[in-house]
Parts: structure tokens; C-alpha cells; sequence
């Protein structure tokens, strides 16, 4: 799962697609994935792994690392 | 809300509320004070309040039961429906007038009598949360005691912050069952620094700028910059500092609610400043606007151009049934609109060379989004 949001995450939001990201990487706090974009990463998710997440869970505070990310699709 | 009465009622209710035994005796004290405090500064609004409040808990407890879209979006339907009546009401008043001259035998009859009741805006945002978040599953119903505090709590009942029911309620289940100093001790604070923002920077301000927005004539085009700029720090001092104090008085009855600014200012773009502007109401735009319209349709322009505008302009009449509100939103939404655009291009086009990142662009980043702000508050004052 984490490989997946990584690439998806990688192709549709970085503005420069060579930027490395781990499962860590601070992804909104930072800067680096707009909030306004998260929509499209809603939608990969509820098509990827059959999850919808509501908005608000996803945050700076619970969305902000692919790990986070992982967390809480483990909860839906 | 910065007035003496706000203050000597916060001071009476804070000491009897820790003087009573825990929740939910301190609960129905909190919220019989907070719809008193209301109900003697605009009774309608104390009526609406009540009436919301039955309507939520009702449909909140329909919706956990049903779980059907229909029922949540009757409920959230209705709530909408109280919030257009008062919000539009002043301006079907013509209308209603000349039906009223037209049918001669009936008496004179004007809509907007009907105040808009304070804080209306705060409370049906709030309500909407509630039933919208039972519908996601987020949260289970609450008892109507609770339901009730939720949307009445003087503390943040005219201003905001626009507080979520999964935060909030708990708190009143959970709460601390002793007084600790240190509620006062950060409550107190908070008050304060939000006075100091309120009272001294912003009313300050006031005093300098205000004769140069009443007669913008009169004056050189340099000093009406520097008056708009002023605007800008005033409108965030003072709304900020109502937040503070919000947040303080609310601390003082051990209860943590959300924040609502955090330096706005220096944010290097517009989607940025909105995640630091007016926090709750970004944050409810965002939850309960911005992602189901995303759910509409896929298409480029529909995701990039029209939800940002559509939600901003919403924004915009939110803050007031007047044009230069919307044109504001919109003015907003055109600025994230282009934000999405300029990020989409680039990553299209990744051989597209653009200015390192340090800390120079970085300040020119931020003066650029402070000049954009700044430019839309001269729709926003009309």
C-alpha cells in the first residue's frame, strides 16, 4: 500500500517527480502536496483499496505522511 | 462580544461552574447561561438556537438509525433552508411588500423585521458538521443536553471558532472533574493577548485609517496604499483577537477549542494562507464544500477552475448577502484556481525551469500572497 500512495503521490502532486519521499516524508505540514489537490488522492484511494475516506480525516494532522495515510485507511 | 457584560457573565459562570458537581449538572448550567447570555442579547437567536438544536439532535438520531443519503441530506436540507430564509429575507422584503400593497386587504408585512439572529452563520455551519459527520460514520449521535451546549456556548457562539462536534462533545462527557488553576491561568492569558490584539493594534489602526477609507479622495494614492495595507493588519488583529478571546474564555471552563489563525500572513500561497486563515471555517469549507463538489465529475476545468470558485464564492456569502462578499470569494477561488493550474502546467511539464527555492523566494512568495490578500480586502469592505 505504502508503494502505491508513494508513486501515485510521486506522479500526480510533486512538482518535481525526482523528489524523494519515504513513508515519513512530511507531505502537507511541509508544502510539498496542496491541500486543495488531496481530492484526486481521495479518490485514488477509494479506487485502489475500495476505501472512502471522509474529509475530515483527512488533515494535516492525520494525513500528513504515507504512514499516517496507511493508518487510517486501516480504519475504514 | 468585547463588551463588560460578555466579561462580568464569563466571571459569574466560570465560578459557579466549578463550584457545581462534574457533568452533566455543569453541562446544563453551561448551556442555560450561554442561551441566557444569548437570549438577552437578540431573543430570536436564542429561539433559533433552540429550535436548531431539537432539529439536529432529532435528525442526527434519524440518520444513525437510517443511514440512508436521503435522510442526511433532508436534515442537512433543512438547516440550509433556516440559514437562506434569515440570509435573504432583507432582500425578498420588496417583494413581499408590493404582494402585500397588491392584495390591498392584507396588512403590511416586511420580511426583514425578522433580524438576522446572532450568530446564525456559526450555528448552521455547526449543525451541518454534526449531521453530515453521524452520516460519515465519524461520530454517534449526542444527548441533546450536549447537542444543545454545542451550538449555543457563548464563549464561541457570535465569532467562532466554527467548533466540530467529534472534538467538542467528548470534551463535555470527559471533562476534567477539578478545577485546575491552570485553565484560568491559560484562559486568562489568551484573554488577554486577544484584548491586546483587539483593543490596542486593531482599534489603533482604526483610528489612522478609517478617515481615509470614509474620503479616499481627499488623500494621496500612497497613503490610500497604506490605508489598505493598514486594513489588512486591522481586519486580522481584530478577528484573531475575538478568536483568542474566544478561545480563552472557553479555556476557562476547561473546554479546548480549536484554533483559528496561525500567522496567515506569512504564507508563501494562497491555498497556504487559507490552511492558516479563519482555520474552522477553511477547514468546513473544505470537508463539507469543496470535497463532495470534487465528487462530481473528474474533469479538469470542473476540478481546477469551477470548485474553487463555486466554494469560494460560497465563502463569500457566507460572510454577507452582499456582492462584493461574493466577488470576494471570488477573487479567492480565481486565486487557488490558478494556483492548481500553475501546479498542474508544471507538472506536466517538468522540463519547465523554476526559481530555486531559498529563503528570498520564499519572502517574495509570502509578499506576493500578503499583496493578492490584501488587494481582495477592497471588495471584501465594499
Amino acid at each position: 500500500m505504502e508503494e502505491k500512495l508513494i508513486a501515485f503521490i510521486r506522479e500526480e502532486f510533486l512538482t518535481d517527480p525526482s523528489q524523494d519521499i519515504t513513508p515519513d516524508t512530511k507531505l502537507l505540514s511541509s508544502g510539498l502536496v496542496d491541500s486543495f489537490s488531496l481530492v484526486s488522492l481521495q479518490a485514488f484511494i477509494e479506487k485502489e483499496f475500495g476505501k472512502r475516506i471522509p474529509a475530515p480525516r483527512i488533515t494535516v494532522q492525520s494525513f500528513d505522511t504515507v504512514r499516517q495515510m496507511v493508518r487510517v485507511i486501516g480504519q475504514f | 462580544m468585547v463588551t463588560l457584560g460578555f466579561f462580568i457573565v464569563l466571571v459569574v459562570t466560570v465560578l459557579v461552574y466549578w463550584l457545581l458537581p462534574r457533568s452533566p449538572v455543569r453541562t446544563g448550567f453551561l448551556t442555560l447561561a450561554s442561551l441566557g447570555w444569548i437570549a438577552a442579547n437578540d431573543p430570536l437567536s436564542a429561539a433559533v438556537v433552540l429550535a436548531l438544536a431539537a432539529y439536529a439532535y432529532f435528525m442526527g438520531n434519524l440518520i444513525a438509525a437510517r443511514r440512508t443519503p436521503l435522510v442526511h441530506r433532508l436534515g442537512v436540507g433543512g438547516i440550509l433552508a433556516v440559514l437562506a430564509f434569515f440570509k435573504f429575507a432583507g432582500l425578498l422584503d420588496a417583494a413581499v411588500a408590493d404582494i402585500g400593497r397588491f392584495a390591498g386587504a392584507l396588512p403590511e408585512f416586511h420580511l426583514s423585521h425578522l433580524l438576522l439572529p446572532l450568530g446564525i452563520s456559526y450555528i448552521t455551519f455547526k449543525y451541518i458538521s454534526y449531521l453530515t459527520d453521524i452520516h460519515w460514520k465519524l461520530i454517534a449521535p449526542g444527548k441533546f443536553i450536549d447537542v444543545l451546549c454545542y451550538g449555543s456556548l457563548f464563549t464561541i457562539f457570535a465569532a467562532g471558532p466554527i467548533e466540530r462536534y467529534e472534538r467538542f462533545g467528548p470534551q463535555l462527557r470527559e471533562a476534567a472533574p477539578e478545577f485546575l488553576v491552570a485553565y484560568l491561568d491559560e484562559g486568562l492569558y489568551r484573554i488577554a493577548f486577544g484584548l491586546f490584539k483587539k483593543l490596542v493594534i486593531a482599534d489603533w489602526i482604526g483610528y489612522f485609517i478609517d478617515p481615509v477609507w470614509r474620503s479616499p479622495a481627499s488623500y494621496d494614492p500612497a497613503i490610500r496604499l497604506l490605508a489598505l495595507a493598514g486594513y489588512s493588519i486591522q481586519i486580522y488583529t481584530d478577528f484573531a483577537g475575538y478568536s483568542d478571546i474566544a478561545i480563552g474564555s472557553s479555556r476557562c471552563f476547561g473546554l479546548t477549542i480549536m484554533e483559528n489563525f496561525d500567522w496567515p500572513y506569512v504564507q508563501p500561497n494562497i491555498s497556504m494562507f487559507w490552511r492558516h486563515w479563519h482555520i474552522s471555517l477553511s477547514d468546513w469549507l473544505r470537508d463539507y464544500v469543496f470535497f463532495p463538489l470534487s465528487r462530481v465529475s473528474q474533469r479538469r476545468v470542473w476540478l481546477l477552475g469551477a470548485v474553487p470558485l463555486i466554494a469560494m464564492g460560497l465563502c463569500g456569502l457566507w460572510h454577507g448577502t452582499a456582492w462584493h462578499f461574493i466577488l470576494w470569494g471570488l477573487w479567492h477561488g480565481a486565486g487557488i484556481a490558478a494556483l492548481q493550474w500553475w501546479r498542474a502546467f508544471l507538472r506536466a511539464h517538468p522540463g519547465v525551469r523554476v526559481v530555486p527555492t531559498g529563503w528570498w523566494t520564499r519572502t517574495a512568495s509570502a509578499l506576493l500572497t500578503f499583496t493578492f490578500v490584501t488587494a481582495g480586502w477592497l471588495w471584501f469592505r465594499g
